[in-house]
């Protein structure tokens, strides 16, 4: 009886630990994007974390502020800019901005100071950040649900690994507790102070 | 597998480059009123939704959640402002036109909160800032947008 019950028996926890092995495995390079991205994307009151600005000031001789056409052609000579720009503005009568593909040049004539300013994409981050934010949409969704779900069950099976004293009914349910109250005291603080 | 891996591959790279891009709800078919109309009498478009067109002078280069939209006449800008993280203005947006709609929306400040809003307008932009710039209290508009199709 004894010994025909015990083979009966389902090894959940082997086949627990061996769902929760392979979809850790299988989990590592989205859980780098989306960690690494959420880290720059978290300080985006710090910095931009998709692109760095590479700005040049230049000084040139003050340039009579007349109209708009006439003080774009004038800059484009003084600073040597790679022919006229796309379009150009004024903010202000002395105040010009030069449009060119993908930088663009700010002019104070009366001051005569230039800022040529060019935006570039920070390497590998920006294309993290466009995975994490889901830029892409459309398949890469369903991708990022699935990883999701990946995600669940990994922290499901996660607390089923181990038993006796390492396990959950020993100090993995306080773990577990302290883990589950960090958003809940987080929610409560907001909500607080909303 | 390996296939599997290719076809997955396949179909990113596959995506066709758009000609235009398209922010939160896009457009609708409705007029679009030249900025200048707007600025002249903005109180009377304040809780109105409005599309605009214009070009691109400025982008939020922390956030991404507002552009500078200049106007059909000089020395004239309205600013686009967008909810954080829903839509994202990428900075090479800057120079290029769109099209833009929300609704405008009316801001009194006191100096202190001009000058502060200066000072983070600054700090975000990273230029300097001279508090003195800011001579008294302010009122503002801005379009708080719903949606915009950006040509490329």
């Amino acid at each position: 009886m004894g010994d025909s019950s015990r083979r009966r028996r389902i090894p959940w926890r082997r086949w627990n630990n061996i769902l929760h092995r392979d979809l850790g495995y299988l989990a590592v390079g989205m859980t780098l994007v989306y960690a690494i991205s959420g880290l720059a994307v978290n300080h985006t009151d710090d910095w931009n974390p998709s692109f760095r600005f590479v700005r040049e000031e230049q000084h040139f001789d003050p340039l009579p502020v007349t109209d708009r056409q006439a003080m774009a052609r004038a800059l484009v000579e003084v600073l040597d800019l790679p022919g006229p720009p796309k379009d150009s503005f004024r903010s202000s009568p002395h105040q010009i901005q030069l449009f060119y593909d993908g930088w663009t040049v700010e002019a104070d004539v009366q001051a005569g100071v230039a800022i040529v300013e060019r935006p570039r994409e920070r390497f590998i981050l920006r294309d993290l950040n466009r995975l994490h934010l889901n830029h892409p949409r459309g398949l890469w969704t369903w991708v990022a649900d699935l990883y999701a779900v990946v995600l669940c069950m990994l922290a499901v099976t996660g607390m089923f690994v181990l038993k006796g004293r390492k396990g959950l009914t020993g100090r993995g349910k306080w773990l577990v507790g302290a883990g589950v109250l960090v958003p809940v005291v987080a929610v409560a603080v907001v909500r607080g102070c909303g | 597998m390996r296939t599997a891996l290719f076809a997955l591959l396949l179909t990113f790279a596959a995506t066709p480059a758009l000609a235009d891009t398209t922010y939160g709800e896009g457009i609708h078919g409705q007029d679009t009123v030249p900025i200048s109309t707007i600025l002249a009498n903005p109180d009377a478009w304040v809780g109105k939704t409005v599309r605009v067109q214009g070009r691109i002078t400025d982008v939020c280069q922390k956030r991404g959640c507002w552009v500078a939209i200049a106007s059909d006449q000089e020395f004239q800008t309205l600013r686009f402002k967008v909810q954080d993280g829903v839509i994202v203005f990428t900075p090479d947006v800057k120079g290029r036109t769109g099209i833009f709609e929300g609704t405008l929306a009316r801001y009194e400040l006191t100096r202190e909160q001009a000058v502060e809003r200066a000072r983070h307008h600054a700090e975000e932009q990273g230029k300097e800032f001279d508090p003195a710039t800011v001579t008294g209290p302010e009122v503002y508009y801005q379009l708080e947008g719903t949606g915009a199709v950006v040509q490329d």
